[in-house]
């Protein structure tokens, strides 16, 4: 399995399109948002949560995509003839989504520490990479349940309209403080903003409320059903 | 059919449907270890659904189908299978090597990765990306996966599909020096010289029947009869079936084309009827066996 998980991890690095899409470009929309006219400090801060929310989210999304183009290929149903189980392959795709989502959060983390100044304790930077790459599991399973249900072209679509939409709409680009009050209430119930709100608690020095774990929570078992939902269906197809 | 205990693989009365179309439909068959077996047919004729009830990657509706005396899915588990799936194509940025000794290692006894490669006759490009090599070369590295795990049988869906003439000679040569260190192949092909020229036995598939078996060579003789053709030249075809040796009277055109166990008591049956004009004899052909066992229509060239 282990085997498996650094032959995926090796292949989707070697994704020209995941390195710029999922790595490079939240780093820069980070340091664009974050430098074109003043802010003061805490801006910088959230934005960086949000940003390395919005790649790690991108991040874990891609790993259905690539769940999608191997099922189009033929590589799931070969590997069904070899002696490794179904389940060893669900296990080490979604360890594979989780390895994944980290090129994001430390290039955008470093990018805000190196570059913007963002000066946090050495246990919040931690605390906040860790959440976030905690947090990115419902995000890794409700790709993986678009990449065994849908094909690969629409796998691609759906991921990024998922990302964005998620992403804009729980204020990983813009803070929510900026939306109107009914949009605000919405925003607050989705998994992207109580994804960011695990790392933007911490870098302020708070723990996280108990209701953004919830939420995610509750996501997570959502989009989980939703995955093992589309693989069972996709069982015989695969 | 005796059901033997040893035997590779295992088919009674499997049957498999999907909707309305019973695309394997009753069959059974035996492989003995070792043997080399194609399995021949036109397309849609039931090979793909076959070898997928053989991996298990399909279950039947009914009947049962055995690998090595077992479900065919604790075999493959048990690292005792290996197979190039039709329509797989190039897994994406991955090298050759990289390809081959995963696969490799998830198998109990595999082969050295060198040694798979060069079985497939690509020792030269374990360094390459698997996704920017030729159709040809794509083809290889998946019988290279194929075989790596070093298993018992190995499974090849239309392995030469879509390629050329040089590859496709290239390929059977590797599929034969692996086949010869006692390992069972079954593949399928839609290529009569193939199934003839490199299986032990051809299983012909029909409709989902397996309609003959048996070596290339008994397979002409079941078929039974040379062709004995001439021009009629206006003369009717009464009484053509009654003459000696003849089994069966087939008319295109002006030429009549007689299927005969006896072609030289036709001829001269036909000569004292004065009939002989623009004359032929010829054994029968594999591809006179194949058309004869396989009913659907048939579009002959002229």
């Amino acid at each position: 399995m282990l085997d498996y998980l650094r032959l995926e991890v090796r292949r989707t690095l070697r994704d020209v399109g995941f390195v710029i899409g999922g790595v490079a470009m939240p780093v820069l929309m980070y340091l664009l948002f974050t430098n074109l006219g003043g802010d003061d400090g805490g801006w910088k801060t959230g934005a960086m949560v949000g940003m390395a929310g919005y790649g790690a989210v991108g991040s874990a999304l891609n790993t259905g995509g690539g769940v999608a183009e191997d099922r189009a290929i033929g590589w799931l149903r070969q590997l069904r003839v070899t002696p490794m189980t179904p389940r060893e392959v669900v296990i080490g795709r979604t360890l594979t989504g989780s390895v994944t989502v980290l090129p994001a959060i430390l290039a955008v983390l470093a990018a805000g520490g190196l570059i913007n100044g963002v000066r946090l304790d050495a246990w919040q930077w931690a605390a906040v990479a860790g959440l976030l790459w905690l947090g990115s599991v419902p995000f890794t399973l409700l790709g993986l349940g678009n990449g065994y249900r849908l094909t690969g072209q629409t796998t691609g679509v759906t991921n990024m309209v998922c990302n964005l939409g998620l992403s804009v709409l729980g204020g990983l680009w813009f803070p929510i403080s900026l939306f109107p009050h009914w949009l605000r209430s919405v925003s607050q119930y989705t998994p992207t903003n109580r994804f960011a709100e695990l790392g933007t608690s911490v870098a302020v020095g708070r723990a996280p409320a108990f209701g953004a774990i919830a939420v995610l929570t509750l996501w997570m078992l959502a989009f989980g059903s939703y995955a093992v939902l589309s693989y069972r269906r996709s069982g015989r197809t695969v | 059919m005796t059901q033997t205990e040893n035997a590779a693989v295992s088919f009674t009365g499997a049957v498999k449907t999907f909707g309305t179309v019973r695309a394997v439909d009753g069959v059974d068959l035996e492989i003995a270890a070792g043997e080399t077996v194609a399995l021949l047919g036109r397309n849609g004729a039931g090979k793909s659904t076959t070898i997928s009830l053989l991996l298990g990657l399909d279950e039947p509706d009914e009947g049962t189908v055995w690998l090595f005396g077992a479900p065919p899915e604790r075999a493959v588990r048990a690292g005792r299978v290996g197979a190039m799936l039709q329509e797989g194509r190039a897994v994406p940025r991955v090298t050759v090597q990289e390809l081959v000794s995963f696969v490799a290692r998830r198998y109990p006894e595999p082969m050295p990765v060198a040694r798979a490669l060069q079985l497939a006759g690509i020792p030269e490009l374990a360094g390459r990306r698997v996704d920017r090599l030729s159709g040809g070369q794509t083809q290889r590295v998946r019988f290279a996966v194929a075989l790596a795990g070093n298993p018992s049988v190995i499974v090849l869906d239309e392995p030469t599909a879509a390629l050329d003439v040089e590859a496709r000679h290239a390929f059977w040569a590797s599929m034969r020096s692996y086949a010869r260190l006692g390992h069972t192949v079954l593949f399928s092909t839609h290529h009569l010289e193939e199934a003839d020229a490199h299986a032990d036995r051809i299983l012909v598939i029909d409709h989902g029947r397996i309609v003959a078996d048996g070596t290339g060579e008994q397979l002409k003789r079941a078929v039974g009869g040379s062709l004995v053709a001439f021009d009629l030249g206006g003369r009717s075809t009464a009484g053509l079936e009654l003459l000696p040796g003849v089994r069966s009277v087939e008319v295109r055109g002006d030429r009549a084309r007689l299927r005969s166990d006896d072609p030289d008591a036709t001829v001269i049956a036909l000569a004292e009827l004065h009939a002989i004009r623009g004359l032929e004899v010829a054994p029968a052909s594999l591809d006179d066996a194949f058309l004869a066992l396989t009913a659907a229509p048939v579009k002959e060239a002229a």
